[in-house]
C-alpha cells in the first residue's frame, strides 16, 4: 500500500450551460497526496484548480471519476478536510478563541480540551496576544491566521487552501508562506494549496500539480529536486537555492504555453 | 482681488466632514428657524389662529392633556398596539425569513405568496377587517400586522441570502450539519441586519397605527386627534402629531441602543 492519504482518479467536472450545451471545467484529473506532504495546484486562470479543490472538500460533486480519502470515497464536506478560503471567513460575532474552538465545539470536544487545543493553535499562528479580540479588530493577515488555526484545531487529515494569501499585501504574504512551512511540520497535516503565484508554489510545494486550461487537465507533476534534503524555511533562502531560478523559468514557460491557446 | 489661500476655510467644502460643534449648531438652527417662522406667523396674525395656533399654545395644550385629561392613557394604548402587533409580526417573519433565505425549497413555496401580498396596500383590508373582527382591538392589531409582516419577511429573507457563501462552506468543512449551520452560523451572521430591518419596519408600524386609530377607534392617540377635530381643537391635533413624532424617535433610539448592546463586535472596527 502506498503512503498516499488522498487519491484522485480521473476526476471530471462538467457544468450544464443554457440550451443543452456543456462546459468541461475539469477533465480526468488524477494525482495523489502523500501523508503530511504539501501539494500545490498551480495553473493559469480557467484551469479549474479551485473546482478540483472544492470537489476534494466535498463542496462540489464530480461528474466523473472518484476521490478517495484513505479508504473512504468522498461524498460530501466533512471535518477530515478543513478548508481555508481567500475571502475572510472569521465568525465576526465570536472572539478569536471562540472562533478557533468552533469546530471542536460542534463536534462535541469537551470544554477543557477545547480550550487547551485552541490556545495551542493560536500560539502556533502567533496570535496569543489576541485571544479575546474580535476579528473586526484584526488585520487581514491576522484573520487568515485565525482561519488557519480554526481549521487545524479541528484535527483535519488534510488542510485545503484556496488562494489563501491572495488578498494580502506582499510582506504579509511572505510571513504567511513561511508560517505555513512551520505549521505543516508542527501540525503534521497534509495540505493542498491552490495558487496562481509561481514563487509561492515553488516555496511551499513538496509537489506541484500543474494544470492546463480549457479544460483543466494535469499537464505535469513537478517535484522540486532541490528540496530533497528538506523544506526551505525562508524566502531569502529560496531565491538563493541552486535550481530555483531554473524551475521558475520552466513553470513560466508552461504558463505562457497555456496562455497562447486562448 | 486676493489670491485664494489654500488654507482658507469656506463654508461649502466638497465632502469635507463638519465638526461636532458645527453639526450641533446646524441642527439647533434649523429647528429654531422652523419654530420662529411658526411663532411669528401665528402671533403676528398672519394666519387664522383657529387653524394654526401658536407653538406656545400647542405646548401648553400638550401639558394640559398630560396633566388633566389622561393623555398618557391614550398613549399607553397606542404603544401597546404597536408593540403587540409588531411582536407578532416579528415572531412570524424572522424564523420564516431566515428559513426562506437559507433553503431555496422553502423560498420556492412562500416567496410567490409573500410577494403578491406585498403589493396589496394594508388599509384596503380595513372594511373587511371591521366586518370580521368588529370594533375591538383585533381589527387594529390585524391591520398593523398585515401592514408590516410581508415586508419584514422579505427583508429578513434578502439579508439572510446575503450571508456569504464562504461562511456557510467553512461551517460545512468544519463538520457542521444543517441545524448547526443555520443556528450557529447563518443566524448570528444575519442578526445585526435583522435588528436593523426591524427598526425600519417599526417606523412603518407607527404609520399604520395612526391610520387604524383615525379610521376606527375610540381610544389611542389617533382617536384623540379625530375627537379634537370635531371640536375644532387644532392645538390638540398638533399635540398628537408632536407626541407621535417623539414616540417614533424614542423607539428608534431604543432600537439603536439595543443594536449597540447586542452587537458590541460591530463597534470595534479599527
Amino acid at each position: 500500500m502506498s503512503s498516499a492519504v488522498l487519491h484522485l482518479d480521473e476526476v471530471s467536472k462538467t457544468f450544464a450551460l443554457a440550451k443543452g450545451r456543456e462546459l468541461t471545467a475539469v477533465d480526468k484529473v488524477s494525482f495523489e497526496v502523500e501523508r503530511n506532504s504539501i501539494v500545490v495546484l498551480l495553473g493559469p486562470s480557467g484551469c479549474g484548480k479551485s473546482t478540483v479543490l472544492r470537489m476534494i472538500a466535498g463542496l462540489e460533486t464530480p461528474t466523473g471519476g472518484t476521490i478517495t480519502l484513505g479508504e473512504t470515497p468522498v461524498t460530501g464536506p466533512g471535518r477530515d478536510r478543513g478548508m481555508v478560503f481567500q475571502a475572510y471567513t472569521s465568525f465576526d460575532w465570536l472572539s478569536v478563541r471562540r472562533n478557533v474552538e468552533f469546530g471542536m465545539k460542534i463536534n462535541g470536544v469537551p470544554a477543557a480540551e477545547r480550550r487547551e487545543q485552541a490556545e495551542h493553535f493560536i500560539r502556533l499562528v502567533g496570535l496569543s496576544k489576541f485571544l479575546d479580540a474580535y476579528p473586526s479588530q484584526l488585520s487581514g493577515g491576522m484573520r487568515q491566521r485565525v482561519a488557519i488555526a480554526r481549521t487545524l484545531a479541528n484535527g483535519p487529515e488534510l488542510l485545503l487552501m484556496d488562494e489563501p494569501f491572495g488578498a494580502l499585501d506582499a510582506e504579509t504574504r511572505w510571513q504567511m508562506q513561511e508560517l505555513m512551512i512551520d505549521v505543516a511540520e508542527q501540525a503534521q497535516t497534509g495540505m493542498i494549496i491552490v495558487t496562481h503565484d509561481i514563487e509561492e508554489a515553488i516555496f511551499l510545494a513538496d509537489k506541484i500539480v500543474f494544470l492546463s486550461a480549457h479544460p483543466g487537465r494535469v499537464k505535469e507533476e513537478i517535484i522540486p529536486a532541490f528540496k530533497s534534503g528538506g523544506r526551505i524555511r525562508s524566502k531569502e533562502e529560496l531565491v538563493q537555492t541552486p535550481g530555483y531560478a531554473e524551475l521558475e523559468r520552466k513553470i513560466m514557460r508552461l504558463m505562457r504555453e497555456e496562455g497562447q491557446h486562448e | 482681488m486676493r489670491s485664494p489661500s489654500p488654507h482658507k476655510s469656506r463654508f461649502l467644502e466638497v465632502r469635507r466632514p463638519v465638526s461636532r460643534r458645527q453639526a450641533a449648531l446646524s441642527a439647533i438652527a434649523i429647528w429654531v428657524l422652523f419654530f420662529g417662522i411658526w411663532l411669528i406667523a401665528a402671533e403676528g396674525g398672519m394666519v387664522n389662529p383657529l387653524l394654526v395656533p401658536s407653538p406656545v399654545q400647542v405646548f401648553e395644550t400638550t401639558w394640559n392633556l398630560f396633566v388633566d385629561r389622561g393623555f398618557i392613557g391614550d398613549i399607553g394604548i397606542s404603544v401597546w398596539r404597536v408593540v403587540l402587533a409588531f411582536a407578532m409580526a416579528s415572531a412570524l417573519s424572522v424564523p420564516l425569513g431566515v428559513m426562506m433565505g437559507t433553503f431555496p425549497a422553502i423560498e420556492a413555496i412562500f416567496a410567490p405568496f409573500v410577494s403578491a401580498w406585498r403589493y396589496l396596500p394594508a388599509p384596503s383590508f380595513i372594511p373587511i377587517l371591521l366586518m370580521w373582527f368588529g370594533t375591538g382591538e383585533a381589527p387594529k392589531l390585524a391591520l398593523l400586522f398585515l401592514g408590516v409582516v410581508f415586508f419584514l419577511i422579505t427583508l429578513v429573507m434578502d439579508h439572510t441570502k446575503n450571508v456569504r457563501k464562504e461562511l456557510i462552506e467553512t461551517a460545512l468543512t468544519l463538520g457542521a450539519n444543517r441545524k448547526v449551520t443555520v443556528l450557529n452560523v447563518v443566524l448570528p451572521a444575519v442578526l445585526p441586519e435583522i435588528v436593523t430591518a426591524m427598526r425600519q419596519m417599526l417606523a412603518v408600524t407607527w404609520t399604520y397605527l395612526v391610520i387604524a386609530e383615525i379610521v376606527a377607534s375610540t381610544t389611542g392617540i389617533g382617536a384623540m386627534m379625530m375627537r379634537a377635530r370635531r371640536f375644532l381643537k387644532t392645538d390638540e391635533i398638533l399635540s398628537g402629531i408632536i407626541v407621535i413624532g417623539v414616540l417614533g424617535l424614542v423607539f428608534d433610539l431604543l432600537f439603536k441602543a439595543a443594536h449597540r448592546w447586542l452587537f458590541p463586535y460591530l463597534q470595534e472596527k479599527r
